[in-house]
């Protein structure tokens, strides 16, 4: 009985959303790629969301470059664990992402994603898929607990072999919302959580 | 009680007090490793900091850790991992591996970042500074940095607290991977850990370093990750391991040597013990007195005293050689001991001359020399025959003495020999090219050269600041330096602008004067103009209206601090920068300004000619070189003194000039020659060299004057050759041993005591009796 049941398991689970490791397979991007995206931030210290909208670079496993086109411009490239960030008017920063490991974690999700390291991606979270191939929801949860205290968790929503929208939920209610490919495409009409949370869908 | 109960009741005691006060020692003595005991004492205050900075600076707590043997990323894992763990124990001070962490400012210092850092001198915290502050830290919320950042904004808006760790850092740092230092080659992650303990302090280094090992093994990131550590201290606690385990070796090889030795000279297992009394004796008598006067003993006094009264196993042996059949031992022994006193009176009163060399050390090893041998003197001649059986054979008689004797007497003489010989050393250490001396105070530490280079290549690749010029500026206190520091910037930064140096560093850039923090504290705005500003500068901004109200009470507790002092600082990361660029000694303030990459030292010396006297430039390597050259002066003066006070000794003894003469003259004979082969072989001479000279001249002293005695009486002779002969294999077997050591000092000793013993024994067989010798083997 046990046995006859076990066995069924897969095949339920091949019903309910597809299999993890083919949408990864479906996700990953040969280096260099490039989306435009909008994002959104929502923060408690914040009395409005923060927009800004540009483009993502994919320039290897290892190396990622975020421009901001608008409402001002900046551009931030991650190699390995060494950022820059470079603002109009002022001189660049450096910085390691050794201090922060959640936004190493994070970055390191966007990596994996597009590089599709679904090893890596189990490495660092806890995977778990929702929905059909025409809209699916992969849920990431940081596996580390310290990671865990400062990202609750990233949310990638997409149709068949296109992420849409990644969210990322922390504390202190504090969220990051990304629009990337078509979904950027268009601007937002207004900075509204709303409307964001309705792109994703 | 029959005598032979006597002499094994007088056995027992004596060996159970040696044994009694040998135990005390042990547990008593306080073994010193200050280096600045064997370096010569300073005169000028230039001088004093050298020799502090050597021993007691806190460059000298410094270890120098290399991590090498896998990928960076391993490497720079474990340097984190590692430096985590060595900031958590209390055994060290200061650890840094390149990693700028926001939380390593302690709260306490916090609302002070107004104060050190320089933003005030150029802007105010009004509305225009405010509002693109703030702009800039909206546009870092919308960034990846925002996690980093987020939280330090509401507190911190300006982001002080990050300009102040930038500018905290080496003003010339080893280059950067994966967060951590790294060489220039990118095989080896760097890190500089600060001990607890003094360098000077071999437990406490030793202790230091082991936790470091357990904290490496612990925090490596893979098994093939491997740890170098460098350093003062781990140099001293390498030399003591290894002292000792080459002192334990040859203290083995030795023991077995003369156990054989004294088995095949006097075939008596008794004999061997009795020999050994004496010396055993010397050393107690000499350590007790020395731990008596000085109350810690240096490191390098025992195992130099131990070398030199080794002189103390030759007494028993004259004792045995020249025992005669049925002669009771306290009846022989007199026959020996006028010559005996003479060699032990002598020596002692040679060694009183290293009192007044001005080398501590040197004066432990005086002070060890003359109670240790004086003690067994006095004990060969009124103990030792006591234990003696009169039942011997006549080590004078035997088929090797003769053949000895006969040899001796065969040997080439020349009148012209001792006068050709000194010309032909002193003509070698003048012509032969290459430094006589070595005035490298570094090269007079007994740390093998392989590790220095280690150290001062890890030195430079971790942007240590150039070790030969620095700049001292004196004050009548902290504050005042610091402000004469501010004032002497303008020309530094010129003369970096100049290429004259590459870098400068000192305390002001971390601890501003009293009256710069002043003035930045006059310029924060009030409660009042803050919040208006604020108020102001956050129009068309996103953030919450009350977000930035820890920045306002901030600035309000900054505007009623006291600046900060140098007493102040203590317990802070700060002390630890600032404490090794502003020292205080005897109520009086120097500040030092390490400079480094010194291309044009001319530019300096106008610099501080500019100062009047403000400002003086210190040549590190110049005043290293004078210190030594100083010291070695004084030595000499002592040698000479020791000689002199020698020779008069012997004259007084002798009551003849012409028999002292003969006595001193293989002596002095032995020390040139030794001295030319040295130089023509190219090896600079050091203190070891005199130490090693003045044992081979003390043993030369006591093979000569026993010669010299017997040149009458052949049967006294074979029996003085029997003695000699034992006594100068005993020094060859002990030197040989310590040549073969695998320190570079404890060889230089070895082989120039080995070539001064032979020196001595040949030169002493050729110059001392030549016709009585004819005569007397022409008899037989």
């Amino acid at each position: 009985m046990r046995l006859a049941l076990l066995t069924l398991l897969p095949a339920a689970g091949w019903c309910a959303a597809p299999d993890i490791d083919a949408l990864l397979k479906q996700l990953a991007r040969p280096a260099p790629a490039t989306t435009p995206f909008v994002e959104a931030h929502f923060l408690h210290l914040l009395t409005r969301p923060l927009v800004v909208a540009g483009k993502l670079e994919y320039l290897g496993p290892d190396a990622l470059a975020r421009t901001v086109e608008s409402p001002y411009h900046e551009r931030t490239e991650v190699r390995g664990e060494a950022v820059t960030l470079e603002r109009e008017g002022s001189k660049p920063q450096h910085f390691s992402l050794q201090h922060a490991p959640e936004m190493k974690s994070l970055l390191g999700s966007f990596a994996a994603l597009l590089s599709g390291d679904a090893a890596g991606l189990r490495r660092e979270f806890d995977l778990d898929i929702s929905g059909d191939e025409a809209s699916w929801t992969l849920q990431l949860t940081p596996r580390d607990a310290h990671v865990r205290s400062r990202i609750l968790s990233i949310v990638v929503a997409g149709r068949r072999d296109e992420p849409r929208c990644i969210t990322t939920q922390q504390p202190h209610d504090t969220t990051t919302v990304m629009l990337v490919s078509q979904a950027a495409e268009k601007p937002p009409p207004m900075a509204d959580r709303a409307w964001f949370d309705q792109q994703c869908k | 009680m029959s005598p032979r109960a006597g002499a094994a009741l007088l056995a027992g005691v004596w060996g159970a007090l040696i044994a009694l006060f040998a135990w005390i020692i042990h547990q008593r003595l306080v073994v010193s490793g200050d280096l600045r005991l064997f370096m010569p004492a300073p005169h000028t205050s230039v001088e004093r900091l050298l020799l502090e900075e050597v021993s007691e600076g806190p460059a000298a707590r410094l270890l120098l850790v290399a991590l090498t043997g896998a990928d960076a990323q391993a490497l720079a894992d474990t340097s984190q991992q590692l430096a985590t763990e060595l900031r958590a124990d209390p055994a060290f001070r200061l650890v840094a591996n390149g990693e700028n962490r926001l939380d390593s400012v302690p709260e306490a210092l916090l609302p002070y970042r107004y104060l050190l850092s320089p933003t005030l001198d150029s802007a105010r915290l009004d509305e225009r500074f405010l509002k693109s502050e703030l702009t800039a830290r909206e546009r870092d919320l919308a960034s990846p940095a925002a996690t980093l950042l987020e939280p330090l904004i509401p507190r911190d808006p300006t982001l002080e607290i990050v300009k102040l760790l930038q500018a905290w850092q080496p003003s010339q740092e080893p280059q950067q991977l994966d967060d951590v230092w790294f060489d220039r080659r990118g095989v080896a992650a760097l890190l500089v850990v600060e001990t607890a303990a003094p360098a000077f302090d071999p437990e406490g280094q030793k202790r230091a370093l082991a936790k470091l090992h357990a904290h490496f093994e612990h925090a490596r990131s893979a098994a093939k990750v491997e740890l170098t550590v460098t350093g003062p201290g781990a140099f001293s606690v390498l030399m003591q391991g290894r002292s000792e385990a080459d002192a334990r070796l040859a203290g083995i090889l030795d023991t077995a040597g003369m156990i054989v030795l004294m088995l095949l000279a006097y075939r008596r297992v008794r004999y061997v013990v009795l020999g050994a009394l004496p010396l055993a004796t010397a050393g107690i008598v000499g350590l007790t007195t020395v731990a008596a006067l000085f109350g810690t003993v240096h490191g390098i006094t025992i195992a130099f005293g131990f070398t030199l009264i080794g002189v103390a196993l030759d007494y028993p042996i004259y004792l045995f050689s020249h025992q005669l059949p049925g002669v009771p031992p306290l009846v022989g022994v007199r026959a020996v001991w006028p010559t005996l006193a003479t060699a032990v009176a002598a020596i002692c009163i040679a060694y009183l001359a290293f009192l007044v060399s001005g080398v501590v050390g040197l004066a432990q090893l005086a002070c060890f020399n003359v109670t240790g041998l004086a003690s067994a003197g006095l004990a060969s001649r009124f103990l030792l025959p006591r234990l003696m059986s009169e039942h011997v054979s006549d080590h004078g008689v035997g088929a090797l003495q003769a053949r000895a004797a006969a040899l001796v007497a065969a040997l080439p003489r020349s009148a012209w020999l001792a006068p050709t010989l000194a010309l032909a050393c002193l003509a070698t250490l003048v012509l032969v090219p290459g430094p006589l001396w070595e005035n490298d105070l570094g090269r007079l530490t007994p740390v093998p050269q392989p590790n220095l280079r280690e150290y001062a290549a890890l030195r430079e690749e971790l942007g240590a600041p150039d070790i030969r010029y620095m700049l001292a500026i004196e004050g009548t206190s902290a504050d005042q330096i610091l402000a004469r520091e501010e004032r002497l910037a303008g020309e530094l930064d010129a003369s970096v602008a100049s290429h004259a140096i590459a870098h400068y560093d000192f305390a002001a850039r971390y601890l501003p004067s009293a009256a710069t923090q002043l003035r930045r504290r006059a310029a924060l705005p009030t409660q009042a103009e803050l919040r208006a500003a604020l108020a102001t500068a956050m129009r068309g901004l996103a953030f919450q209206p009350q977000l930035f109200e820890p920045f306002v009470a901030d600035v309000a507790r900054a505007r009623a601090l006291p600046p900060l002092t140098a007493a102040s600082v203590a317990g802070t990361p700060l002390e630890l920068t600032t404490g090794s660029l502003l020292i205080e000694r005897e109520h009086r303030w120097i500040g030092l300004v390490t400079l480094s990459d010194v291309r044009d030292p001319a530019a300096l010396v106008s610099l501080a000619a500019a100062s009047h006297g403000e400002v003086s430039l210190l040549d590190l390597k110049q005043a290293s070189e004078d210190l030594v050259a100083h010291q070695r002066v004084r030595i000499l003066w002592s040698v000479a003194l020791a000689a002199l006070l020698l020779a008069g000794v012997v004259v007084v003894a002798l009551r003849s000039l012409a028999r002292a003469l003969r006595v001193i003259t293989p002596m002095v004979l032995t020390s040139l020659l030794t001295l030319a082969l040295l130089h023509a072989a190219g090896v600079s001479l050091t203190l070891f060299h005199l130490i090693a000279l003045v044992l081979a001249a003390g043993l030369g002293l006591d093979y000569a004057l026993f010669f010299e005695r017997a040149s009458h009486d052949p049967a006294m002779l074979r029996r003085t050759l029997h003695a000699l002969l034992v006594c100068a294999a005993a020094a060859c077997v002990v030197f040989s041993v310590l040549g073969s050591s695998t320190l570079p000092v404890l060889r230089a000793i070895g082989v120039t005591v080995v070539m001064g013993v032979t020196g001595n024994f040949v030169l002493a067989l050729l110059l001392v009796p030549p016709r009585t010798v004819a005569r007397a083997s022409g008899s037989q």
